[in-house]
């Protein structure tokens, strides 16, 4: 069994509004860059499934040479290894492009994860894009795989609840974050190792983007601006709250 | 602008859709999913008892090419997101998902780093496919129903072997009036169950911060933030929530927020109306006591 996960590398996506800014539309490239969270629960998800069904694991990415250092935490978690196709698009369609040049490239992969959206363009749109290019089933929102003589049988969490979801075949998966997905913190033998692990760099491709213009980026002002209510008797607090609340018709 | 929505018989995402199909045109066509009456008064529906998104991009984008739709709407929710990437590829059109604002010139605005910022887009070719954020547009009231013509879904790929709804006890998050919310502050599942007791006084429904969700102390249908529930409530109680901006968008629409925290530097004040900064194990007791005392 192979399995693809799917990983980008954003601006830390734990800055507060108010200390965020930007520089050209996109985020200062003072923060710190890191694996996005729900791409770090497919990675976990993908190591799960390694450990389970002895699969290879390899971390496809489409960025910059930068994003490596960052990437090999993959690696480290469990990934067996890395493939970065270079490229600064934010297209969905130029990115699922790229990526589908790496996973060619890997051969005969079973199984393409990738997390429920970026923690940068907050889209979602990327790995449905790809599972058309590569013609495949695409189910999203997956927090549990099992595989079963070619079947796989997923969980997929929507609004109202779960269902079981089975299909045969090649498939991208987009992954939620569940309890059982949480992201493993590696060893640091592990992510000592995973410095010599070679990294496999494939030249990008234009491919036509979206007709879609993009005509400006700005940062809402948050304008509310707290009442504290003091905390020294909890009892009137607590009347004096339901009061202000009816005062002002919110109850 | 020829628009088709796409979207399971519930009556309050349609009329989202519906609002968002008149701001660019007259009322658009229906694609309704799932079993019973259809809804509201379209130029043309057609219903279809599939649900599982996978199954029906094919038998949707030849629908969309037949017709001519120039625009496709759905919700931004685990449906939209499943068919909205796979039918913008196969139609080579446009994909914007998550957008919150849309005017009649095909200008829309979204959400990026976690509602951190808002972009906006013009879009230039057609069709185009737009997840809709929900909360964002009120819904239209749907009057009557319409005799939907049959669609029919050929060789599904994917099949369901079954389906749990998760029991809501009152009422439902997305319905809630009142919305008491329990983060990682919180510690630990049991504790959750005062928040459920405040809720049931106020008539409200319980919510989580993905940080409880992931600590399995609250189930996902729970979760309130970009990727969980987008409610808009008239009070959301945030208790022992530090306020990422991923749960503020979440929040955006919730008319007044109540933060109680222990950290007076977390962020969640900065969205809250009244905030009150000390142990939620204090104060939430107290206010349900005086809920009580209401009664």
């Amino acid at each position: 069994m192979k399995i693809a996960v799917l990983a980008k590398v954003v601006p830390d996506y734990e800055v507060p509004a108010g200390d965020f800014e930007l520089a050209g539309n996109r985020a200062h490239a003072r923060y710190t860059r890191m694996i996005g969270l729900y791409d770090e629960n497919a990675i976990e998800t993908g190591i799960q499934l390694k450990e389970k069904y002895g699969a290879t694991l390899g971390i496809v990415s489409y960025g910059q040479s930068e994003d490596v250092p960052i990437l090999r935490k993959a690696i480290a978690m469990g990934g067996d290894s890395l493939h970065l196709v270079l490229g600064e698009s934010d297209d969905p369609y130029v990115i699922a492009s790229n990526l589908k040049i790496a996973l060619e490239q890997l051969q005969d992969v079973d199984l393409v994860l990738a997390g429920q959206q970026s923690a940068d363009l907050d889209r979602g749109v990327v790995h449905g894009v790809l599972a058309e290019m590569l013609g495949c089933t695409f189910l999203a929102q997956i927090s549990r795989i099992e595989s079963d003589q070619g079947r796989w049988t997923v969980c997929q969490n929507h609004e109202s609840g779960s269902r079981m979801l089975q299909f045969s075949g090649k498939a991208v998966l987009s992954i939620t974050s569940s309890p059982e997905n949480v992201p493993r913190i590696p060893a640091v033998r592990a992510i000592m190792a995973a410095k010599k692990k070679p990294v496999e760099k494939l030249q990008g491709t234009d491919a036509p983007p979206m007709q879609v213009e993009e005509v400006k980026v700005e940062i809402p002002k948050l304008e509310s601006v707290c009442e504290f209510l003091p905390f020294e008797d909890m009892q009137e607090t607590s009347r004096m709250l339901l009061a202000r609340l009816r005062e002002e018709r919110y109850l | 602008m020829k628009t088709l929505i796409i979207e399971k018989i519930e009556p309050k995402r349609i009329g989202e859709l519906v609002t968002v199909g008149r701001i660019l045109g007259e009322t658009p066509d229906l694609l309704a999913l799932g079993e019973g009456e259809v809804p509201g008064t379209y130029p043309r529906a057609y219903q279809c008892p599939e649900t599982i998104a996978a199954n029906l991009v094919d038998g949707v984008a030849d629908l969309i090419q037949r017709d001519g739709y120039q625009v496709v709407l759905l919700s931004a929710t685990t449906l939209g997101s499943e068919i909205a990437g796979r039918l913008g590829a196969r139609l080579k059109a446009p994909v914007l998902s998550e957008v919150i604002e849309v005017k009649p010139d095909m200008t829309v605005k979204r959400p990026l780093y976690g509602g951190k910022a808002v972009a906006e887009y013009k879009i230039q070719g057609n069709p185009v496919i737009l997840t809709i954020r929900r909360k964002y547009f009120e819904p239209a009231p749907l009057e009557g129903t319409t005799a939907a013509a049959v669609f029919n879904v050929e060789s599904p790929s994917v099949v369901l072997l079954s389906e749990e709804q998760v029991q809501t006890q009152g009422v439902r998050l997305e319905d809630a009036e009142i919305i008491v919310s329990g983060g990682r502050g919180m510690g630990s599942a049991d504790n959750f169950e005062v928040l459920r007791e405040m809720a049931g006084l106020l008539r409200g429904a319980v919510g989580a911060s993905r940080g409880a969700v992931d600590e399995g102390w609250a189930s996902q249908t729970m979760q309130v933030g970009q990727t969980g529930n987008i409610v808009a409530p008239a009070v959301y109680f945030a208790v022992g929530i530090s306020g990422a901006s991923q749960h503020l968008a979440g929040i955006a629409n919730a008319k007044c927020v109540v933060a109680v925290n222990k950290d007076e530097e977390a962020n969640i004040f900065k969205r809250a109306r009244f905030g009150v900064v000390c142990d939620y194990h204090k104060f939430i007791p107290a206010l349900i006591q005086a809920l009580r005392e209401e009664q």
